[in-house]
Order: structure tokens, then sequence, then C-alpha cells
């Protein structure tokens, strides 16, 4: 998705105005640019080094925008060609969706005003609805595919319908239909079948298959989704036969003329113009005007953007990783160069000259792997889509739909570029401060930095008491109230922090900063202490799991920073023995305990990368895992959901009356169903359209709702049961029970909704409208249900018929016990095909979203893992800059009796510690955030409860983290076995 | 006088090849006995610190035979070399060599607990050895914590508290001021006396030489006294 132009224009004003600063600099301060670019070409393979390891933020950033790009244009093409050339739609939609009809004339006094604006290429009256189709050839009913009615001598306006081969066809006539590619394999047609169409008529229309025309047709209408079996265009006349609409239609579809841009650009206008044309025609009332186009198109991009979010927000782990790594390049290139840096100091070379030095190699170095990152966040774009067009098979979407619509935008590249490029030189600045704090006499004679004086503590503590501060009034702000949950957590790790600076200027450093690791994890970890203290209230997204999981790692890091010595003694007890172990992993160990600020670098890195691969493989198997809770809850113990455009007055009556049906089926429960309005007091989109069912009081057992659903309740009034809640549902007025979807819950798997579906809290009122015959009430919400599976509001039977709903439509359905599923859902299928009854297997349903679920979590496994790279990286050099720092050390175990072999397994064992400790503190966070999350009233809603430990991808992310870094320090660790132990202890390098 | 410690027959030790060789070692043949403490003296560049490396087992000759008790060294592989030099010989360096993230006693442990000494015991023999150097009240002190002659102290227990056979030092007092140097020269010289150690000392200072029961004089390889 490509950012908007105005932060495009900023973007790269940031961008000239660093450049303009570089250059000023490196003008006044010739010597420092000198120093720094010999840097950089200094040592060649180190500078690639270097840039391998800074590039990776950038290309997560470009990936993470390339993605974005891609599902927008896949978004936007398919909406183009499912749109076709309906650029507005004159109809009447009621919240169900269907088209209300209207008198043809409605079309013909519109053509007459405004058939010859310029703006508009051409008009067509249809009849859109939905039809069953049996296929006498290949033998095959398919129910509920789209019916589009359409004349056809409005090719000239309108454009062609294409075959398949890529001909223009003609058509349809009378007797004659289209079929898309989809509804052509639905039915395993193909052109000359012949076949027999049911509408609401009760006598079905045979037809003959002119053609299978191509989906970017001008008949075409926004279709997709579950339920979508694809189009079926017949002629006008034909439709209206089927649907009972003589002399009336259900929609004009106007096309402006010119290109897509142009006819974007004419949507307004022409649809204002419309409008006013409308609001005077009696024959016209309720009709609007849908820019369909200009809508469809919003949506796409909006897509997009929730795509690109979510790959961007889980890569900030990868990219938090990428700045420790620049800060850790950082600090090692200051310590390599101490000795010839307090030379230069030594002849006058001012501190603030080293900082532009390193500043200057900086930017050349960012400069560089913001140029090579952005270019591989392609590559790795194109390696995602590549993925999508394998796992993610999308209604409605052909395979190769997401490769066909990879796209890379210009705007993408350089947003990625600059938000790279700024990104490492921000972090290069930071961490070359360091430099100009050097102590010459220290630098030159290599002796190492004294303790922090007191001055630095109370100056920490000044830090820590603003930091207590901001947290302070964040939280107060945030702690209670619908907002983000990230930012009272944001808030309380802020104070954490702030206490421990001021604690650390009166006690021990070990002891202020653990108790503040410990707090920071126990705040961010401890799901129930949120609930208690924040309340449920709290919305957010995918962002929550960034805060949370950046505090719990901070905490650890912490904890094992100020503790790593005694964490060592412990682990040098239990090599103990007398054999080689002992000195091997003394030397192997005390490196990373004693130097903890280096190691907690390297260590951070696979934390954070790690925590980010465990919490999605987490949620991914406990999703998986969770499929009967989320079966049994969503379901509501029945096994079909089925539905039909025309009424079926005695569903139950009908399934036991069919001997060979009848064995299969167990419980029928049928409900009159309509699209109503509901108005919620405080949502700002009133009104919200939904859907309205209502099942009969008093029913026979085999066909009761209120006896027979084992549906569950987040939230009831007054804390009624679940069964007291179904009495008064079947027996009073005015009451409601509604989907989850109404419930006011945090989701922390979600990318923020808030604000898009009304919410509403048991014991809340709602008013509800029947658009169809304009009644009206309201109703008291008894409960909030568990499932959202079946989306809407249940009404009480007498609330149904003071609204005017009466029209049997929906159905649950369960099988008999024992019964083999596909054999009843194909029974059921083929006894009600001709009304039209359309079955859908909730268990297949809920398999086929979760293996979707399941195919995005893979591919944000991959492209999180990239971060990997960043660890290893952070490896391979802090292992060469061991080699040479440690050089004398080496030699002198080496002439104290250490083999090369003992050398060698040391720096393993001490880079085995580094990276282990890492992966157990990502793993053991990342399980803690999925168990966290099965607790939560966003995954409870969806029965996603079963915590479950992804083993064999927590075995495939240790044998990757853990064996690529071993790879990586291999060439350093064999270098320092090897190294001759008479040259190795000289003092000079 | 005691058997000999060390001897060496015609050792020669030559660095690269073609016009970049050169002959560091020519033909060196010595004998050092046991409790002798022997110093080495020469410009810069004769070769001593190459007589070091090579008698001590850190370098490789090229052609010529090294004894230590008896054993040629240098027919020894790398792990045997290693075991060796774990047991037998202690190294005393100019810049101390300490590994700087280990305390004084973890420093002085290390060549017990690679020779196979128990934990326990390895720790208290570090410790009454720096004790017994003066030490005792820096035994948990890391290398940065302590002065270059307390530094050098560490390194001089580190290199006896094995007992080995023999200590080398490479320019011990290198490093140290007046005071200290004068302070490391008598402390080995008491350590030769009192465990009847033998070292070998490599330097520049005559004031370490004087305190030796003999010198030997290189240049350009060879022993000329």
């Amino acid at each position: 998705m490509a950012a908007a132009n105005p932060v495009i224009g900023l973007l790269l004003l940031v961008l000239l105005v660093i450049a303009v600063v570089l250059i000023v600099l490196a003008l006044r301060h010739r010597l420092a640019f000198r120093i720094g670019m010999r840097n950089v070409r200094r040592a060649r393979s180190r500078t690639i080094l270097l840039i391998l390891g800074l590039l990776v933020a950038t290309t997560i950033v470009s990936g993470s925008l390339v993605v974005g790009d891609t599902i927008t244009q896949v978004e936007v093409h398919y909406t183009v060609l499912g749109v076709g050339l309906n650029d507005e739609i004159i109809g009447n939609e009621s919240p169900s969706g269907a088209y209300t009809p209207f008198a043809y004339s409605v079309f013909t006094d519109i053509n007459a005003t405004h058939g010859h604006d310029p703006s508009i290429a051409g008009m067509a009256p249809e009849v859109v609805s939905r039809v069953s189709v049996f296929d006498r050839t290949s033998g095959i009913p398919q129910p509920g595919l789209y019916l589009i009615g359409v004349n056809a001598n409005q090719s000239s306006q309108l454009g062609d319908f294409v075959a398949d081969n890529g001909s223009v066809v003609v058509g349809p006539g009378p007797g004659a239909i289209f079929l898309d590619d989809l509804a052509a394999s639905e039915l395993g047609a193909s052109a000359g079948d012949h076949v027999l169409l049911y509408g609401v008529s009760a006598t079905p229309v045979p037809a003959v298959v002119q053609a299978v025309v191509q989906d970017n047709l001008r008949g075409a209408f926004p279709t997709g989704g579950v339920g979508n079996y694809g189009s079926v265009i017949t002629d006008l006349a034909t439709a209206q036969r089927l649907q009972n609409l003589s002399g009336a239609i259900n929609v004009i579809s106007v096309t402006n003329v010119g290109d897509q841009a142009n006819r974007l650009a004419l949507a307004p206008s022409v649809s204002a113009t419309l409008n006013t044309t409308l609001a005077t025609l009696p024959a016209a009332r309720g009709l609007t005007v849908q820019q369909v186009l200009v809508n469809g198109l919003a949506a796409a991009d909006s897509a997009g953007s929730s795509v690109e979010t979510l790959f961007l927000v889980l890569g900030l782990f990868s990219i938090a990783a990428g700045a420790m790594l620049i800060v850790g390049i950082f600090v090692l290139l200051t310590e390599e160069r101490k000795g010839e840096m307090g030379v230069l100091r030594a002849v006058g070379l001012q501190g603030r000259e080293l900082v532009y030095s390193f500043l200057f190699e900086g930017a050349a170095y960012a400069a560089g792997a913001a140029a090579a990152g952005t270019f591989l966040g392609v590559g790795v774009g194109y390696g995602l889509t590549y993925a999508f067009s394998i796992f993610e098979k999308v209604p409605g979407l052909p395979a190769n739909a997401f490769l066909e619509s990879f796209t890379v935008t210009p705007e993408s590249l350089v947003t990625a570029y600059v938000v790279g490029f700024v990104l490492t030189i921000a972090t290069i600045v930071v961490a070359s401060r360091r430099a100009s704090r050097l102590n010459i006499v220290r630098a030159i004679r290599d002796i190492p930095e004294p303790p922090p004086a007191l001055r630095t503590y109370t100056y920490l503590a000044f830090v820590g008491v603003a930091a207590l501060l901001l947290g302070t009034l964040l939280l107060l702000r945030t702690y209670s109230g619908t907002s983000d949950e990230s930012y009272p957590i944001l808030g309380g790790a802020m104070m954490i922090l702030g206490l421990a600076l001021i604690a650390s200027r009166f006690v021990r450093n070990r002891l202020a900063f653990s108790a503040a690791g410990a707090a920071l994890l126990v705040w961010a970890g401890d799901g129930s202490l949120h609930t208690s203290l924040l309340g449920t209230a709290h919305g957010g997204g995918i962002f929550i799991v960034f805060t949370e999981g950046i505090t719990m790692v901070a905490g650890a890091l912490l904890l094992y920073a100020f503790n790593a010595p005694a964490l060592a003694a412990g682990l040098l007890r239990a090599a103990g023995g007398r054999n080689q172990r002992a000195p091997v992993a003394r030397v192997a160990l005390t490196y990373p305990a004693r130097r903890p600020a280096r190691t907690t670098i390297s260590l951070s890195i696979f934390a954070l990368v790690v925590f980010t691969l465990v919490a999605i493989a987490g949620v991914g198997a406990t999703v998986d895992a969770s499929l009967g809770t989320t079966l049994q809850q969503q379901s509501g113990g029945y096994t079909f959901l089925a539905y039909s455009n025309t009424e079926v007055p005695d569903l139950p009556g009908l399934i036991a009356g069919n001997t060979t049906l009848a064995p299969y089926i167990s419980t029928v429960v049928p409900f009159d169903h309509a699209g109503v309005y509901v108005n919620v007091s405080g949502y700002a989109g009133n009104p919200y359209s939904d859907d309205l069912y209502a099942a009969p009081a008093n029913a026979p057992p085999s066909s009761n709702f209120y006896t027979t659903n084992q549906y569950t309740f987040t939230a009831t009034e007054n804390g009624l049961s679940g069964a007291q809640v179904f009495d008064e549902l079947a027996s009073m007025p005015d009451v409601a029970i509604v989907d989850q979807s109404y419930a006011a819950v945090s989701n922390n798997l979600g990318t923020g909704s808030s604000g898009a579906h009304p919410h509403v809290s048991p014991g809340g009122t709602m008013l509800l409208t029947n658009p169809a015959t304009g009644n009206r009430t309201t109703v008291t919400v008894l409960g909030i249900m568990t499932q959202s599976l079946v989306s809407g509001v249940f009404v009480s039977p007498s609330t149904a018929t003071a609204l005017g709903v009466n029209e049997t439509t929906r159905f649950l359905i369960s099988a008999a016990a024992g019964a083999d599923v596909t054999t009843a859902a194909n029974l059921l299928k083929a006894a009600f095909f001709s009304l039209g009854l359309v079955v859908i297997n909730i268990a297949n349903l809920l398999a086929t979203s979760i293996a979707s679920t399941e195919g995005v979590i893979g591919l944000l496994q991959i492209f999180v893992g990239l971060g990997l790279a960043v660890g290893i990286a952070a490896m391979g050099i802090v292992a060469l800059r061991a080699v040479v720092e440690r050089r004398r050390e080496i030699g002198m175990i080496r002439a104290n009796g250490f083999t090369q072999g003992m050398v060698l397994r040391a720096f393993f064992l001490e880079y085995s510690f580094v990276t282990l400790v890492g992966i157990a503190i990502g793993t053991g966070l990342g399980l803690l955030i999925v168990w966290n999350l099965t607790q939560s009233p966003a995954a409870t809603s969806v029965g996603v409860t079963t915590f479950t430990v992804p083993w064999l991808n927590l075995a495939i992310i240790l044998v990757l983290a853990y064996g690529l870094s071993m790879l990586a320090v291999a060439e350093p660790s064999l270098r320092a076995a090897r190294m001759p132990p008479a040259e190795a202890v000289r003092p000079t390098e | 006088m005691a058997g000999p410690v060390v001897v060496g027959k015609d050792v020669w030790k030559v660095y690269g090849s073609g016009e970049t060789q050169v002959t560091a070692l020519r033909g060196i043949n010595v004998t050092i006995a046991e409790s002798e403490m022997v110093a080495v003296m020469g410009a810069s560049g004769c070769g001593k610190t190459t007589f070091l490396n090579c008698f001590s087992g850190l370098d490789d000759v090229t052609r010529g035979e090294i004894l230590l008790d008896g054993q040629d060294l240098h027919q020894m592989d790398d792990r045997a070399k290693s075991e060796y030099r774990a047991r037998r010989v202690g190294f005393v360096f100019q810049a101390y060599n300490l590994l700087p993230v280990l305390t004084a006693t973890e420093n002085v442990e290390m060549p017990l607990l690679i020779s196979g000494v128990a934990g326990r015991e390895a720790r208290e023999r570090s410790r009454a050895m720096l004790t017994d150097l003066g030490l005792g009240e820096r035994l948990d002190r890391k290398p940065a914590e302590l002065s270059g002659g307390q530094q050098q102290r560490v390194s001089l227990a580190r290199a006896l508290v094995g007992h080995p056979a023999i200590v080398w030092a490479d320019e011990p007092t290198g490093n140290l001021d007046e005071e200290d140097s004068h302070a490391v020269t008598q402390l080995l010289r008491q350590l030769n006396q009192r465990y009847h150690q033998t070292i070998v000392v490599v330097t520049h200072d005559p004031n370490v030489a004087a305190s030796c029961d003999r010198t030997v004089r290189m240049r350009d390889g060879q022993f000329v006294s």
C-alpha cells in the first residue's frame, strides 16, 4: 500500500535535511569526514558484513510495503473485475443485501433525462438476484448462484462479454445463458449444456449455456466470500420471469465515460445528478445511487492497509532487533578503534570530531544498507506473494491472482529507503556518542573504563523522574475507557523504568534493575492483572502484542543483565568435575556473564525475533487445537446452516416427510429472517444493517431453537443463566440476544476495528427497523452470545411479529447421531434444490477459515524469520571481534595447556549460551503471550482456549536459530583455536 | 649440580621462505639444570623470545631437538604438548596476559583446572599461592582492579601454582616501574630458592640478570656467552 503523497513528501524532506546537514558537517569537518570514509574502505569484507547486518530493518519495511501494495492491487484488480463497468448502481439495497424491485419506467425516465449526459457512457436496466441451476448435461445442481438479467443490446455503451478464449460474445438471447468461470466450475458446465433455472417462480426455466464468460464483464456484480458460487447471466426478460418481476427491475447500472481514473473522478458528480433526478420521480421512492467503483476501491485500499499493518507490526520486532544490531556493531567498532581514537584525541582531535567520523562512516553504511534493503525487501515481497499464491486459497480468486498482481509502487520504495536510512542513522548517532566520552589515557593504554560515577546516577535519576511522570500521566489518562490497551501498558512500563532509574541512585544497580525487570515481566505478562486493573473495555489490535512483547523482553533482559554472574556460577557448578569441562566452561561462561552489556545486545536480538516466531506459531497451534471448542461454540451444536432467498414455510415437515432424508436429520430449527436497521445509542455509524432472526416459540422438540441449541453467552443481563435467557427470549416481548460482534472487548489478534461495528452491553437497548414494512421497535438486550457465525440479532417471536418479519428463510439443522454428514448435506441439497436451499457445513466452513489462518500464520513466520538473519549476523560479528580482542588471552590459555579443541569448545559453548538464553527468553515469553491470549475475552469468544505448545515449530525455530548461529561463529572460533600460541601471547597485534 | 630440565641440541628456527626468510635461531645448544635460574639477554630482534617460544613448546622448531624432562617436545602432537604445558610448564609474560573477566584466584586456578585438579583443591592452592605472594587481600579482585605489580604477581602465582618443572618468563618486568620491577625480581629469586624452581627469564633488565644464577647472551639467533 503506498503511503499518501504528503507523507512521501515529508519523508523526502527529512532525507534532504539529513543529507544537507551531513554535507555541511563534512565540509566543516573534513578530517573527520576523511577518517570516516577511510574506515569504510578499510576492510571490504567487514563493510559488506556491516551492510548486511544493517539492511535487515529496511528489508522488513520494504517487504511489508510491497506485500501491502500487492494485496491492494489484488483487491483493486478484482474489485474492478467484479464491479465491471457498474460505476454507479441505482437501487434500493435491503440490509440483507437484496435489491427491492421498482418499475421499469424509472429506467425509462432516468435514461430520458441522462441518456445524453456527456459524463455518462450508458445505462442498463437489470435484475440482480439469486437463482438455483441444475445442469442437466453434467447432472450437477447448484443453488445460490447470482442471477444477472441484462439486455444484450447494451454492449456499445457498457462493454462486451468476453469468452474464456478471448472472443467477444453477443447475447445472451432468449433461452440462452452465460455462466461465469466460477459458476461453470461449480456446475461442471460448458457451452452447449442444457440447464434448468429455478427462481421465485414455481416453474423452472430451461436454457442452454451459450458461453462461459470471463468475470470481467459489464454485468458483473461485486461478489465474493462465503456463499459465492458464481454468476448466471440471462436476458432481462428471463430474469424477470424467474423472479416474478413482470414490468419491474431492481437495479439500473450506470457507466461513466473515459478510462478508470476518469470514471472514478466523475462518480461524485454523476451520483449527485442522478440523485437529484431520482428525487423528482415518485416511482423511484427509496432508490439511491451507490458509487460502486469508488466504494470498492476504498475497500481494496483498506484491505491492503490491514495486511500491511499486520506484517509491519510483527516486523517491528525484527526492526527492533536490527536496531540493537546497529548499536552492537558500533559499540564494537568503538572498542576496536579505542587505541587509535585515543591517539587521534592525543594529537588534538576534538571528541565531537570522532563522533562525526563515526557519523560519516555510518551514513555511508546507512545509505548503502537502505538501498540494498529496499531492493531485497522487494525480493522478499515477491517471495511472500509467491507463497500467498500457493498457500492462500481465497474464495472467488484464481490461484495465480496474487502473483499476477505483484506490485511495487515507487512510493513504497521511497518510504522503505527513507525509513531504513533514518532508522539506521538515528541509531548510529546514539551509538557513536560513546566515542565522544573516550578517556585518552585509558584508550591509548587499553585500560578498562571505571564504573560510572555518582554524578552519572544522579543524572539517570532525573531521567527516571521524567519517565515516571510521563508514564504516570499516560497511565492515568488511559487506564479507563476504551483506548488502545497499549497506552496504559506503555505508561506502566515507563513508570517502572523511571522508578528503577531513580532507585539506582540510592541502592545497588542489581537490586533496582532486577526488581524493575521482574515488575516489567509481571506487568506485561500477567493478563489477569490487566483485566483487573484496566478492565475489559479497552480496544486495540495487533499493536498490543508488540507493546507487551517489547516490555516483557525488556524485563527479561534486565533480569539477565543484572544477574548473569549468578546464572553463570550456577551453570559452572553444574559443569563442575575434574576433567576439561570445568576450565572450558569457566572461560566460555565468564565472558557473557561478566560483560553483560554486550551479551545483552546479542541476547535481545534473539529474544525479540524468537518471541515473535514462537508467538505466531503458538497462535497457529492454539487456533488449530481449539477447532473442537470453536466448533462447539460457533455451531451451537448444529451441523448445518441453511438458507434460501425464497420462503420455505415448513422445512421440518418437508424433511420429516422425506423417507430418504429423514433418518439423517435430527433437528431442523426454522427462523423468520429479514434484513433490518439497528440503531445503538452512541454508535457513530447508525443505522447499522444486520440480520434479524426469530424462531417460533412453541415448536416441537425436534425443531425448537430454545431447547435444542447449545449456544453460550459471554455476558447476560443480571447474570442470567443461558437457559433463563432463552426462556425469556421465547416468551417475552421486545427482548433480543446478539452475536459476539456486538461485544465491546479488546481483540489481541485483530488489526484494530474499533468503530466498525456497534457495541452493546446486556441490559442495553437497540432500535430495530424493518425497512420492508417500516415497523420499528426498541428491544432490550438480554445477552451477548459467544458465537459470531450466525451474525445478527435474535429476537422474541412477538418482536418479529411486531416488526413484520414473517418469512422463514433461515435454518439451523443437526445431522442425526452417527449419520454421515456429507451424505446428509448432499441429500438436503438435492431434496430442496428447487427451493434454492443453500446448505453450509459449519465444521467445513470453520476448518476452511482456520486453514486460511494457518496459511497466513505460516507466511508471517517466514517473514518474521528474516529477523533471525540479524541474530546470526550479530553472532558472527561479535565472534569475529572476540578473536581479535582476546588474542592474548587465547594465547595465554593455550600456554596454560588449553588444546585447540578446548579453545574451540569454549567459543562454541560461549555462543551457544548466548544464543540459547536468547532463544529461551523468546520462547518462554512467546508462549506466555499465547497463553494470555487464550485467557482473553476475545479468544474465549471465538473458542480459542486450548493453549497448545507448537512443538514442531519450536524445534524448527531452535534448530534454525541455533544451527545458523553456530555456523556464523564457526569460522572465527576455528581461527581462535588454530591461532599459534607463540604469536597470540605477544603484546602487539 | 642437579640433572637437566631442558636440553636443546642444534635447534634452528626459520620463518618464511625465499627472500623473506628469517633465521631466528641458528643451531642453539643449551642445557638448563633443575633449580637453576637463568637469564637470557640480548638486543631486540636477537631471537630471545623465539628461543622462549620454541623451548617452552609454544612454537615449533625447524630443526633440532628439545628435551624437556627427557621428552622430545616437538615430537608431541597438540594435545600432548598442551597437556605437557599444563602440568610441567609455567609462563610469565611482560603484559601479564591475565583473563580480564576472571578474578585473581580464578586466573591462578586455571592451569590447575586444566590439568585436572579438583575445583575445591584448585581454589585452596590458588588462594594459598596468592597469599604467599602478598595478595591475600586481593583474591577476588579482577585484573583491572589491580596495579601492574600486583597483576604480575598474579601472573607469577599462576605460573607457579602447579609446581611446574620450569617457568619461562618473557620480560617479566618490562611493564613495571622501578619499585615493582625490583619487587618482582626479588620474588622470582625467592621462589627459585624456596621451591627450587627452575626459571628462565628473557630480559633486557641487567638487574634481573644480576639476580640469576647465570646469564646467557644471544646475538643473531645464537648464544654468544
